[in-house]
């Protein structure tokens, strides 16, 4: 293919991620150096909204939260979607409704299904699952005041959202495991966890880092469940990053762009920063490959 | 970590053999504990829907009783009926449906020239691609979203679908060509040559050749820019206001409304949750197909 | 994969969407409100087509107000429209839409607690001309004079009062009266009567407060302050945060909790709704326009042992009774593009005679001596509330002070900071404010 033709081509769908998302992002970056409102020229301040940030505990605590539910996630992700992988490999006629139950979390905006989770535990709305830890004679749990219940509520339902992606994605590399290994596979008993181990996790270890991967770039940017699942969420310290920029930048018509800006290039640095083995990879392969 | 190119067998093979007509290899059935443990994980998966969709369809005074009325009452649709009649429901589905339309229509128009160019390129222009839509993918979205607030208030352009269904083209740009990119890779490149020297020009093969044989690829980036642009809040919460607000957002303002109003929100959840149920369902071939293939090697 | 499999695949997507669009666009409009009044609405209607957008939170008071505008004011050219919304959305809505040269909204619901922030930073339009020209035709010197000045700042009206809104308290008749419990007038009392009605079995946490972290948190604080005559700052302007009264009002309300629900700090009004109507809670303290809900049958079996009472003391000495008072109104935002007289003729009529009769007992109307102990089940609650109530010090930074304390506030409240620390604390964060 020609140069000309390439660009010809390109140009269209290069103009839009221009103009849509490398002129905000430059913009976010440029407001980061500024104190600025919407609608009017910011003036330069320098590393100002930088060092705001950094010295805000509340900045602190919320990557330190988003931090811990996104490796608490991961983890889940891994685990749980390995197990129920291997099963649903196993299984042949009823595959296709059990897809499709499994899709249900993954398709639906993720608030919605954050409100129908809350619903869950919120004794206002009949607190069933509290009722249900009543009856076998558990305490009551402060799921929505509490920092640690509450964490494990946001985990909880990230990773129900989630999991239907993380495991159709390991189902998929199970079914490139060579038959004689999978064999192996299904053997019960002590074998096939060795197997499992040794064997077929190894070889799906591709498979297992690009869950991990998009796993990590989800749960960082998680918002929208929170809106339903934490509604005190700064002053219990769950908090996160992209609920911050949130109420620092817009919510109750807040206006500190400058602050705001300066924390979205912090996490972008961030977020960088922990895909840097990932992108490694990627251009390693790359080179090798053709 | 060389996982990209075994995978695109696996991923093909998965998609191509359709799961229910599959003769098994392994003939040996799953044991009773497995079976029963999936049926187990199914309706823990389901059990906030089955719960909200029990809630809307209790009478208004034993809706949310707790401890739960489980039996014994009218069934009714009174919540569903005064949601139609009493709210702009039907105005903010509209919107929703044009916004993840529209920016389905575009986003495959721009990006299926985009993808093709991308697969007939050298290597390295990919891998940048590769890396460049992973760390797109991976932004924080109020990092582009803020902007976008402040750029189209000062167009004008604030609060209108159009607005959303472009900027929703953008932020799903990047994987929407890097699936289909994907797509196009496993169509052997000797077909365009063949076809370029039968006279087509370039955009005739893309059009007469490459489309129809990419039919499934398409539909599969269809289907989930369909829905990423359906299931979006953030970027829909920031761009609208009163005359584009998509459902997500509605559902948002409701959560502090008192009680026949509650259940009219949980009503929206369900109405908005069935039609996406029924796409998972009927597209669930092509989700798999496009997570596994598409998502995996990219 | 063949092409006709696909074909079906499209087929059936396509009806799936179909059908959602044909049912959307069968559904129409809205269908008129039950509890709309047709009243006149006589304004000069622009040429073009026009839309009105209103801002207003939903709740059984607002909703008779907002319904009658959009029913009767619509005609012609011009809709009015008005998004369901709940009060958390109004309030960042009002902020984004008054916060550039253009907002979406053409009339949005005050209240008199924002009014005078609102007025200061000249975002809403004075209303003294239009006042004087329609004050004939719709009767609005019949509006209660005292709630127009509760409206006004600085010598001109920026709201025209709908309604007032007091704290009301609703216990449950039945369990008091099997209990043998009166209905108490001071913080004491009600900590007796929890005490009793916990020690009896009937539920864990009898009193149930609208005490949300984000918002109601600060109105709660106030009205503890208010009963000990005192404000978070005083009319000429100091901070009083640090005050005896500020530490005390921090110390009734902590001496509550322990027979509130553990999670009280997530309770917006409908939440603690939510415990009455389920029984979970005896007594609650809410704005009265959220008190006929609990007398509906619709919402609740217990509708009918619900009675009302003046909201209590702080203790036995204290002046006032725990209590806020606020009006509602409405205004005009200062970056409308719309004709004023048009949408001032909208508000008039929402706010006339016929309108503000409809809205009894849901609401307690701005006009005179429309609400009685005998067409509203809360009617002598009310007036007493208003009765015992301190008179609102109007000031203009009272807004932004309780935004900025409320963090610190649910720390004390949480036990996390002594009453102290906090209170010096939450002066130190208001005086910044105040200058």
């Amino acid at each position: 293919m020609k140069a000309r033709e390439f660009w010809l081509l390109f140009a269209p769908s290069l103009l839009v991620m221009g103009g849509l998302l490398v002129i905000p992002l430059v913009r976010t970056v440029q407001w980061s150096f500024e104190s600025v409102h919407y609608g009017s020229p910011g003036s330069f301040v320098g590393l100002e909204n930088f060092a705001t940030a950094l010295t805000d505990p509340r900045f602190g605590r919320a990557v330190l939260f988003t931090l811990a539910v996104t490796a608490a996630t991961v983890v889940i992700l891994l685990v749980l979607g390995y197990l129920i992988a291997t099963a649903i490999n196993r299984i042949t006629r009823s595959r296709p409704i059990v897809l499709g139950i499994m899709l249900v979390s993954y398709v639906l905006p993720n608030l919605v299904g954050a409100v129908a989770f809350s619903w869950l535990f919120d004794d206002n709305f009949g607190g069933v699952i509290n009722r249900m830890i009543e009856f076998f004679g558990g305490n009551q749990v402060l799921w929505f005041t509490d920092q640690v219940p509450n964490g494990i509520l946001v985990i909880v339902n990230t990773v129900w959202h989630m999991l239907p992606f993380a495991m159709l994605i390991i189902l998929a590399g199970l079914q490139g495991v060579p038959t004689e290994l999978r064999e192996a596979g299904i053997i019960d008993g002590a074998r096939a966890v060795q197997s499992h181990l040794h064997i077929i996790i190894p070889t799906i270890r591709g498979v297992l880092g690009f869950v991990t991967l998009i796993s990590i770039m989800d749960v960082l940017r998680m918002f929208d469940n929170l809106i339903a699942l934490s509604p005190q969420a700064a002053s219990i310290g769950n908090e996160s990053i992209m609920l911050y920029v949130y109420s620092v930048a817009f919510a109750d018509g807040a206006q500190r762009l400058g602050l705001g800006s300066a924390i979205n290039v912090l996490t972008i640095i961030l977020i960088l920063t922990l895909l840097i083995p990932f992108i490694r990879g990627i251009f390693k392969e790359a080179k090798a490959a053709r | 970590m060389t996982y990209n190119d075994d995978l695109t067998t696996r991923a093909i093979t998965i998609r191509d053999m359709p799961t229910t007509t599959r003769k098994p290899r392994l003939r040996k059935r799953p044991p009773a504990w497995v079976s029963a443990l999936l049926a187990l994980l199914c309706l823990l998966m389901l059990s906030p829907f089955i719960w909200m969709m029990l809630s809307v369809t209790k009478p208004t005074d034993v809706a949310f009783s707790n401890p739960p009325v489980l039996w014994g009452y009218q069934l009714t649709f009174t919540a569903f009926v005064d949601l139609w009649q009493t709210t702009y429901f039907a105005d903010y589905l509209v919107n929703t449906l044009v916004v993840a339309v529209v920016s389905t229509l575009i986003a495959l128009v721009i990006g299926i020239p985009a993808a093709y160019a991308l697969s007939r390129f050298p290597s390295y222009i990919s891998a940048l691609l590769l890396v460049l839509a992973l760390v797109f993918r991976a932004l924080p979205r109020f990092a582009v979203a803020l902007p976008m607030y402040d750029i189209s208030r000062a167009l004008g352009i604030y609060d209108t679908t159009f607005a959303l269904a472009i900027a929703l083209v953008a932020i799903n740009q990047p994987f929407t060509i890097w699936l289909l990119r994907n797509f196009f890779a496993e169509i052997p490149r000797e077909l365009d040559e063949a076809a370029m020297i039968d006279g087509c020009t370039r955009i005739g093969m893309l059009r007469r050749v490459m489309i129809p044989l990419m039919g499934p690829g398409i539909l599969t980036a269809g289907i989930f820019v369909f829905l990423f642009a359906f299931q979006e809040y953030l970027t829909a919460l920031v761009l609208t206001d009163t005359s584009s607000k998509t459902v997500p957002v509605f559902i948002a303002t409701q959560l502090g409304q008192t009680l026949p109003m509650l259940q009219q929100a949980g009503a929206a959840s369900m109405l908005l949750t069935i039609p996406v149920v029924a796409i998972a369902f009927i597209a669930q071939k092509y989700l798999v197909a496009g997570l596994s293939d598409g998502a995996v090697k990219g | 994969m063949s092409i006709t499999k696909n074909r079906a695949f499209a087929l059936t997507a396509a009806i799936a969407v179909g059908g959602l669009i044909l049912t959307g666009c069968g559904a129409g409009g809205r269908t008129a409100s039950k509890n709309a009044t047709a009243v006149s609405c006589d304004y000069t209607a622009p040429d073009s087509a026009t839309t009105v957008n209103v801002l207003a939170y939903n709740s059984s008071a607002v909703d008779p107000f907002t319904n009658t505008m959009v029913s009767s004011c619509t005609k012609g050219k011009v809709a009015v429209k008005h998004d369901p919304i709940d009060f958390g959305g109004q309030v960042t809505k009002t902020t984004a839409t008054l916060s550039g040269s253009t907002g979406s909204y053409d009339i949005i619901e005050t209240y008199s607690f924002v009014i005078p922030g609102l007025a200061r930073d000249k975002k809403l339009r004075p209303l003294n001309d239009l006042f004087e020209k329609y004050a004939d035709k719709y009767g609005l010197n019949d509006i209660n004079k005292s709630m127009r000045a509760g409206m006004s700042y600085e010598g001109n009206l920026y709201a025209l009062p709908m309604q007032a809104q007091m704290f009301v308290m609703a216990y449950r008749a039945d369990v008091f009266d099997n209990l043998g419990i009166k209905v108490p007038t001071t913080f004491d009392e009600m900590i007796a009567a929890a005490k009793a009605i916990k020690a009896a079995g009937v539920m864990d946490y009898p009193i149930a407060l609208p005490w949300l972290a984000t918002s109601d948190i600060g109105t709660s604080f106030q009205a503890a302050m208010n009963s000990l005559d005192a404000d978070f700052v005083s009319k000429d302007g100091t901070v009083t945060l640090d005050t005896p009264e500020a530490k005390q009002a921090l110390q009734s309300m902590l001496s509550l909790k322990p027979y509130m629900d553990p999670q009280v700090t997530t309770f917006d009004q409908p939440k603690v709704q939510q415990q009455m109507f389920n029984g979970t809670a005896a007594m609650s303290i809410m704005f009265s326009g959220r008190m006929n809900d609990l007398t509906l049958t619709s919402n609740s079996k217990l509708s009918d042992s619900f009675k009302f009472a003046a909201p209590p003391k702080v203790n036995a000495a204290a002046k006032y009774s725990y209590d806020r008072l606020s009006i509602d109104g409405w205004s005009i935002p200062f970056n409308t593009k719309l004709d004023p007289d048009m949408l001032f003729v909208m508000m008039a009529s929402a706010v006339s005679e016929d309108a503000s009769k409809a809205s009894i007992p849901a609401a307690y109307p701005a006009r005179n001596g429309m609400v009685t102990a005998d067409n509203s089940p809360y009617g002598k609650a009310a007036t007493d509330s208003i009765a015992s109530a301190m008179p609102p010090i109007a000031s203009p930074v009272l807004a932004s002070v309780t935004t900025e304390i409320r963090p610190i506030l649910v720390q004390i409240l949480a036990g996390n900071l002594t009453i102290n620390d906090g209170a010096a604390q939450m002066q130190a964060v208001a005086q910044k404010i105040v200058g």
